[in-house]
C-alpha cells in the first residue's frame, strides 16, 4: 500500500531538529525525501547522540537516526557556486524544499524564493526561521533553549511557590525544534493542497517563536484580558494535581474535578483527616496543600505506581504514572498497539525507536529504510537523478563540493 | 486573491477543551469552514475557565482561553438528549469532509457517531479521534487530561533540576502537540482522498504523540539500557547553557514582584569568548578553567556564578541587546506581558485584534506561518455559544423557520 504522500518529491536542507522533523513526517508517509548535508561533517545532529555504547560516530547518533528515517542522504556544499548549481538542479523537479538555514546564512548563500521559483514555478519552499524572516530579531543567534524561552512557555515551569529562587526550567530535549518542525509540516502540506488545480508554488515561512507562542493555553490572554502576569510561582487553582513518590517510583495525582477527589478518598479507605474542613473542596485543598501533602505523602509512599494507577483508572480518576523509559518500553498497552518500531541501520545496529504519531486506517506510516549514512546516496542521486558521470562526481568530491 | 488551501472543506467539529480545538484551529486558519458542535447543557470547559475581562466570568462567551483557540470557527448548539439533535448532526456530517473529536474512547460510538456508522452514510469521510491513549489496546478506556500525559509520556522523568524529582512542562503540552500533529495528519489524508477518493480513520494517542518528542531519552534506554539523568537547563555539548537571573521588573503588578530571566547558550569555545568579552571579562576569554568545553563543564558552577553576577544587575532587555550585538545566543525568558510588548512579534503582525461582541478588542495569538500565494488571516473572532445555529440550520442544513422554532421549543438546540 502506497503511503498518503508517496507522490511527493521533497528536498531538505536541514540541520538538527526543525526541518528534519518536518520532512520526517512527510517521509514516513511515503514522500521521497533527499536530505542535503554539509560535506565532511554532515548534519549537526550526527554529533548529538545518544550513541550505542557511548561510541561517538557520525552514523550512530540516536537523534540523527530517529529524525532521518526514510530519507536518502547526499553531501553538498551549497555555499560554493558549483554546489549551489547542483542544489538548483535538485530543486528543479522537486515539489517541496524544506530548510532551516538561518536568515543571515540565507543572505550569504543567496538562498531565496524568487531565485528558486524561476527554476521551478511549482515549487513550495518552506523556510523555518527562529524568529521569522522579518522583524528586528531576524538575525538573532539562537539555540533550542533560547527559543523555548522566547516563545513564552519556559517561564511557566520550574521551582513553584516553594522555590522562587530556582530558574525557569527547560523541558527535556529539543522542543522548540519539534514544534517548529510540525507547524512547518502543517503549513507545507496545506500549500501542497492549495497547489492542486493551478500548479502555483509558493513560499511558506514559519517562525519557531510564533509556533511556541501559539501554544500558551490561557496564559497569554491573562495580560490582554486581566492585566495579570502568568507565573510558575502561584498556587495551583485546585489540588491534588502533583507528582508524588510511591514506593517504586512516582505517580501523577490528578483530581481536577470534585468527584475525582471523592473517589481517591475512597481508594485511600476514607481516612478521617479527609473530612477536615480545610480539605473540603479543590480551592481549599490548594490553599492548604502543605498540610494535605503530608497526609498524602504518607499514604501514597506505601503504594506501588501501577497498582494505584489501575485502581484510580478503574474509578475513572485520571492518574498517570511518571513513566521511566523502561516503563514505556515495557508497557503492555504500547506493545499491543505496536507503537515502538525496530529499525536496523547497518552501522548503528538494530534498536527500537518511537513510532508514528498517528495510525491511519488506509495509509499507514511505514519505515522503508533507515536514516542514511553520511553521503550514502551521492552516487545514486548525483549520478542517477542528475545524470553526472562518475568522473564528474569524483572531481566534485575531490574539490570538496560533494 | 488565490483561494485558501482548505477553501470548500467543511469540518464537523465535535472536539472540546484544547487538543481538538487546537487541531481544528489550524484548519480554520487555512480556510476550512469549521463548525463546532456545542451544547448549553455541557459547555466546553474552556468557556468556563479564566481569564475573563475584569475577572468576571459573566456569560459563557467571555473566556480568553476559549476565544484564543476558536478564532474563525462557527458554533452550532445541539442538545443530544433530544433525538432530533442527532438528526441535525447527521445532516451536518453528511455535508462535511472531516469529523473531529477528542472525547474519551467510546463516547462518539455511544452517541451513534462512531466511524463505522459515519462511513456507512459518508464513505469518503476523514475522521480523527485525538484520544488520550488511542483507539485500541488495554488502556483504551483510560482517562487522560493534557497535564497527565506529560508525566505519562516520560517527559517528566527527563525534565528537572539535577538531583531533584521529576518535573512538569509547565503547561498541558500534549494537547497542542496532538492538535498540530492531528492537523497535519488530516491534511495528509485529504491529499490521499484527492488522489484516490478514499477517506479514512485517524487514530491518535496523545500519549504516543508526545513520545515522538523525546526520542533522545528513549534511545538512550534502547541503545544503552540507561535512564537518562535530569540535568536542569544544562546541555552536554554547550556551556554555558542556562537561564540566568536579571533585574526584577521595576514596578509591581497586581502587588506581585515580577522576576525576569534570560536564556544564554554558547555553542562553542568562540561563542564563549564572545560572551566573556561582552560581559567585560576579557580576562576570562583565555582562562584555562573555561577555555574548552570539557573545562567549562568541569567548572560549570563557577562559570554560571560569573554569568549570573553580570546578568543579575541588568534588565533582561539590556542583557539580550548586549549579547546579541556580540553574537551570543541569548533570549528573554518571556512571560505573557513580555510577549505582548515584544517588538519582533508586533513588527511581523503576528497578533489578531478583532472586535468580539462581548469582550471587545483583545489581543490574541495569531498564525505562526506566512504563505506568499495563499495568505492566511483570522477573519472572525471566536463564536458565541450557538451563534451560528440559525444561519446553519436555515442555510446549509435546510430546515424551515417553523421546524427550527419547533426544535428550539423542545430544547433540541440548547
Amino acid at each position: 500500500m502506497a503511503g498518503a504522500l508517496s507522490d511527493l518529491k521533497i528536498v531538505e536542507l536541514g540541520e538538527m531538529v526543525s526541518a528534519p522533523y518536518c520532512t520526517k513526517l512527510f517521509a514516513d508517509l511515503g514522500a521521497d525525501v533527499v536530505k542535503i548535508e554539509r560535506t565532511r561533517v554532515g548534519d549537526h545532529s550526527r554529533t548529538r547522540g545518544p550513541f550505542p555504547n557511548d561510541e561517538v560516530h557520525p552514523d550512530k547518533s540516536g537523534l540523527f537516526l530517529y529524525l532521518n528515517t526514510n530519507k536518502r542522504g547526499v553531501t553538498l556544499d551549497v555555499a560554493t557556486r558549483e554546489g549551489f548549481g547542483i542544489f538548483e538542479e535538485l530543486v528543479a523537479d522537486a515539489d517541496v524544499l524544506v530548510h532551516n538555514v538561518t536568515p543571515p546564512e540565507m543572505d550569504r548563500v543567496g538562498l531565496n524564493f524568487d531565485r528558486l521559483q524561476r527554476i521551478n514555478p511549482a515549487l513550495i519552499m518552506t523556510s523555518i526561521a527562529p524568529y521569522g524572516l522579518s522583524g528586528p530579531y531576524r538575525n538573532y543567534r539562537s539555540e533550542d533553549l533560547t527559543l523555548w524561552c522566547a516563545g513564552g512557555v519556559c517561564i511557566l515551569n520550574g521551582g513553584g511557590p516553594q522555590h522562587p529562587e530556582l530558574p525557569p526550567l527547560k523541558t527535556f530535549g529539543h522542543q522548540a525544534g519539534y514544534q517548529g518542525g510540525v507547524h512547518a509540516a502543517t503549513a507545507t502540506i496545506a500549500a501542497v493542497l492549495a497547489r492542486v488545480g493551478d500548479e502555483a508554488g509558493q513560499h511558506v515561512e514559519v517562525s519557531v517563536q510564533e509556533s511556541i507562542a501559539s501554544q500558551l493555553e490561557m496564559t497569554f490572554e491573562y495580560w490582554p484580558y486581566a492585566k495579570m502576569i502568568a507565573s510558575r510561582h502561584g498556587q495551583k487553582p485546585v489540588q491534588p494535581a502533583e507528582m508524588m513518590r510511591c514506593k517504586d517510583g512516582y505517580i501523577y495525582l490528578c483530581c481536577i474535578f470534585e468527584h475525582h477527589w471523592r473517589s481517591f478518598v475512597e481508594i485511600m479507605g476514607n481516612p478521617a483527616w479527609a473530612d477536615e474542613e480545610i480539605f473540603a473542596d479543590g480551592p481549599k485543598r490548594a490553599q492548604n496543600w502543605d498540610a494535605l501533602k503530608i497526609f498524602l505523602e504518607e499514604w501514597v509512599g506505601q503504594q506501588s505506581v501501577l497498582d494505584l494507577y489501575r485502581k484510580a483508572q478503574a474509578r475513572r480518576v485520571p492518574f498517570a504514572p511518571v513513566s521511566t523509559m523502561a516503563d514505556l518500553l515495557n508497557s503492555e498497552h504500547l506493545q499491543e498497539r505496536e507503537f515502538f518500531v525496530e529499525i536496523t541501520q547497518p552501522v548503528a545496529g538494530t534498536h527500537k525507536y518511537p513510532g508514528a504519531p498517528v495510525k491511519f486506517s488506509q495509509t499507514p506510516s511505514e519505515i522503508r529504510m533507515p536514516a542514511p549514512t553520511l553521503g550514502q546516496h551521492n552516487a545514486e542521486i548525483f549520478g542517477g537523478r542528475l545524470g553526472m558521470t562518475s568522473e564528474r562526481i569524483e572531481e566534485l568530491t575531490h574539490k570538496g563540493v560533494i | 486573491m488565490a483561494k485558501l488551501p482548505l477553501a470548500g472543506i467543511r469540518v464537523a467539529d465535535f472536539s472540546w477543551v484544547w487538543a481538538g480545538p487546537y487541531c481544528t484551529l489550524q484548519l480554520a486558519h487555512l480556510g476550512a469552514e469549521v463548525i463546532r458542535i456545542e451544547t448549553k447543557t455541557r459547555p466546553c470547559v474552556t468557556r468556563m475557565l479564566p481569564p475573563w475581562p475584569d475577572g468576571v466570568p459573566g456569560t459563557l462567551n467571555r473566556s480568553g482561553y476559549f476565544n484564543q483557540y476558536n478564532q474563525g470557527k462557527k458554533s452550532l448548539s445541539l442538545n443530544f438528549n433530544h433525538p432530533e439533535a442527532s438528526e441535525v448532526a447527521w445532516r451536518l456530517i453528511k455535508s462535511s469532509d472531516i469529523v473531529a473529536n477528542n472525547f474519551s474512547a467510546s463516547v462518539m460510538d455511544n452517541m451513534g457517531f462512531g466511524y463505522e456508522a459515519i462511513r456507512a452514510v459518508k464513505p469518503d469521510v476523514i475522521m480523527i479521534s485525538l484520544l488520550g491513549y488511542g483507539d485500541t489496546g488495554p488502556y483504551r478506556e483510560y482517562l487522560a487530561l493534557g497535564p497527565t500525559q506529560v508525566p505519562n509520556s516520560g517527559l517528566s522523568a527527563l525534565t528537572g533540576y539535577e538531583g531533584w524529582p521529576p518535573m512538569h512542562a509547565g503547561f498541558s503540552y500534549p494537547d497542542p502537540n496532538a492538535g498540530i500533529h492531528g492537523a497535519f495528519a488530516v491534511m495528509a489524508a485529504l491529499h490521499h482522498r484527492n488522489k484516490t477518493g478514499e477517506g479514512q480513520f485517524i487514530d491518535m494517542s496523545q500519549w504516543e504523540c508526545t513520545m515522538d518528542l523525546l526520542a533522545e531519552g528513549i534511545l538512550d534506554y534502547t541503545m544503552n539500557g540507561r535512564e537518562p539523568r535530569r540535568i536542569g537547563n544544562r546541555d552536554p555539548q554547550m556551556s554555558p547553557h542556562g537561564i540566568f537571573k536579571c533585574l526584577d521588573l521595576p514596578e509591581k503588578i497586581a502587588n506581585v514582584t515580577i522576576d525576569q530571566w534570560v536564556a544564554i547558550a554558547c555553542a562553542d569555545d568562540e561563542e564563549w569568548r564572545r560572551l566573556a568579552r561582552a560581559i567585560g571579562r576579557h580576562d576570562l576569554a583565555d582562562d584555562a578553567r573555561f577555555a574548552t568545553l570539557a573545562a567549562r563543564k568541569t567548572n560549570e558552577d563557577a562559570l554560571e556564578a560569573i554569568v549570573t553576577e553580570w546578568t543579575s544587575q541588568r534588565s533582561v532587555v539590556d542583557v539580550v541587546d548586549a549579547l546579541q550585538a556580540a553574537g551570543v545566543a541569548a533570549g528573554a525568558c518571556a512571560d505573557n506581558k513580555y510577549l505582548h510588548d515584544d517588538p519582533n512579534l508586533a513588527a511581523r503582525k503576528y497578533w489578531v485584534e478583532l472586535d468580539h461582541p462581548e469582550v471587545g478588542v483583545k489581543r490574541h495569538c495569531g498564525i505562526p506561518w506566512r504563505m506568499s500565494a495563499t495568505p492566511c488571516e483570522v477573519k472572525t473572532p471566536a463564536p458565541l455559544l450557538g451563534q451560528h445555529t440559525d444561519e446553519l440550520m436555515t442555510g446549509l442544513l435546510g430546515y424551515t423557520a417553523g421546524e427550527i422554532e419547533d426544535l428550539r421549543k423542545k430544547g433540541a438546540l440548547d
